[in-house]
């Protein structure tokens, strides 16, 4: 199964782990910013020595992130041709038909493979130092000056942790109804669109009735203990902003402005 | 009583959003493999939406799904397909939100007109699945068109026939299987939530 965001996290004290999950979450997407303003070896560079040192300091062993680019290989290979195949300008060295490779082709199709490796790394960086929940919690305070413009955060923020809460729950229930399903005899790998169909019907039904109740039975359980709004919720856990976010967000920011001085304008 | 109306539709709202995160990350109950396609069915899941729960709520899980999609296409993309086009955020998330505008419209016009509950949800099902395809399929065209897209610096115009011709076969099969399975699967669904005197 393709899971990018469950199941992925592990339990640890390292420095990263550490970090409260909004300052995690607003590096990983400044990084991704960063990563698109690269354009030749030296800021790749100095942006692959940045990720190398945050997998060090995260304390997860390097082979959880190859786990992780596995199932992505053949997709970054495939977009990498593409980039190889069908970009234009540079010096030309092969051509045939509507392909052509330039050397200029070839060095961008490196930097687009440099650039895949890069994004998925800080993501998995991301999902395995920080629990589903915690990012939930994450969203919320990066999310908190729009309350400014009465947009329901907390809503919003607590729609997210329930249904983060009850991604697993339902895919258990999946697992069962498909077992079920299979025992009567359907299909679910071959045939027809038709037939598709007809096996996808039996596995929805119950998965989306199901998921009413859950909504209802907890919609009662939380007026029974005195839900109004989620307005004025208290936490259990408290995420504050600590001295390695600061540090980690002066080091990361400097890498920025190196990356913005090396590149090629 | 207002409260508790409040209460189930956050709960029900965090429900449908599992159901997308779960659907975008397992093929089956996601993504049907046909062949060489691989035909989308979380549009279902925003019909259905739209139908029990209003147009908003239905754009809200609309939103959501076409969030996902664009979290992904950078960090998790399911095709280069999606690494190329969805990293655009106007073509990731507006066209879903528009399955549940224009499915609500559609479900509202016809729900007094046609007796059939299930011909009126199955025609806005098909509505909105079109929807998502061709709005998908124009803003692809619209925006990679005339300029190389700032992510790759791929010549995008001689790929283009080849991404409308992948969207456009996909396209049709999705519209079919929506129209034929979201009323199969939205009016029991209405009936129990009636049943239970919501």
């Amino acid at each position: 199964m393709s899971n990018f965001l469950f199941g992925r996290y592990l339990p640890g004290e390292s420095w990263v782990h550490q970090m409260s999950p909004q300052s995690k979450l607003l590096l990983s997407f400044y990084f991704v910013i960063v990563i698109f303003f690269a354009n030749n070896i030296a800021s790749y560079a100095a942006l692959l020595i940045l990720i190398m040192g945050v997998i060090i300091l995260s304390g997860v062993s390097i082979s959880y992130f190859l786990k992780g680019i596995r199932p992505l290989i053949w997709l970054i290979i495939f977009t990498v041709l593409l980039q190889i195949l069908f970009s234009s300008g540079g010096k030309l060295l092969w051509h045939f038909g509507p392909f052509s490779i330039t050397d200029q082709s070839l060095i961008n199709g490196g930097f687009i493979f440099i650039r895949f490796l890069l994004i998925i790394m800080i993501s998995t960086v991301l999902t395995l130092t920080t629990t589903p929940l915690a990012i939930a919690d994450g969203v919320q305070t990066v999310l908190k000056p729009l309350k400014g413009f009465h947009f329901p955060v907390d809503t919003l923020a607590l729609m997210l942790s329930i249904a983060l809460r009850f991604v697993p729950t339902l895919m258990d229930e999946m697992e069962t109804i498909m077992n079920a399903q299979r025992s009567r005899g359907v299909d679910f790998g071959s045939g027809s669109l038709k037939h598709r169909v007809k096996a996808a019907v039996p596995l929805l039904v119950p998965l989306f009735t199901g998921a009413i109740n859950h909504a209802e039975n907890l919609s009662t359980a939380m007026e029974a203990r005195g839900f109004t709004d989620s307005e004025h919720r208290s936490k259990y856990r408290i995420y504050r902003w600590q001295m390695k976010d600061t540090i980690s967000w002066l080091v990361f920011l400097a890498v920025g402005v190196l990356v913005l001085g090396i590149r090629k304008w | 009583m207002q409260h508790k109306k409040s209460t189930l539709r956050l709960n029900l709202l965090a429900m449908f959003i599992a159901i997308i995160i779960l659907q975008t990350s397992i093929p089956l109950i996601g993504y049907i493999p046909i062949g060489t396609l691989d035909i989308t069915i979380i549009q279902v899941t925003v019909v259905i939406a739209t139908i029990l729960m209003g147009t908003l709520d239905g754009a809200i899980i609309g939103g959501v799904w076409g969030l996902v999609t664009f979290i992904r296409a950078f960090a998790y993309p399911t095709s280069p397909l999606a690494a190329i086009v969805f990293v655009n955020p106007i073509v990731s998330i507006f066209p879903r939100i528009m399955i549940a505008v224009v499915a609500g419209m559609t479900y509202k016009a016809l729900k007094n007109r046609i007796a059939k509950r299930s011909v009126s949800v199955s025609v806005a099902a098909v509505l909105g699945s079109l929807t998502n395809t061709i709005l998908v399929l124009g803003l692809i065209y619209v925006f990679y068109k005339a300029k190389a897209p700032q992510l790759y610096q791929i010549n995008l115009k001689d790929l283009l026939p080849y991404l409308l011709g992948v969207v456009g076969t996909n396209g049709i099969p999705e519209a079919i299987f929506s129209g034929v399975v979201t009323p199969l699967i939205a009016v029991p669904l209405g009936n129990i939530l009636n049943r239970r005197g919501r």
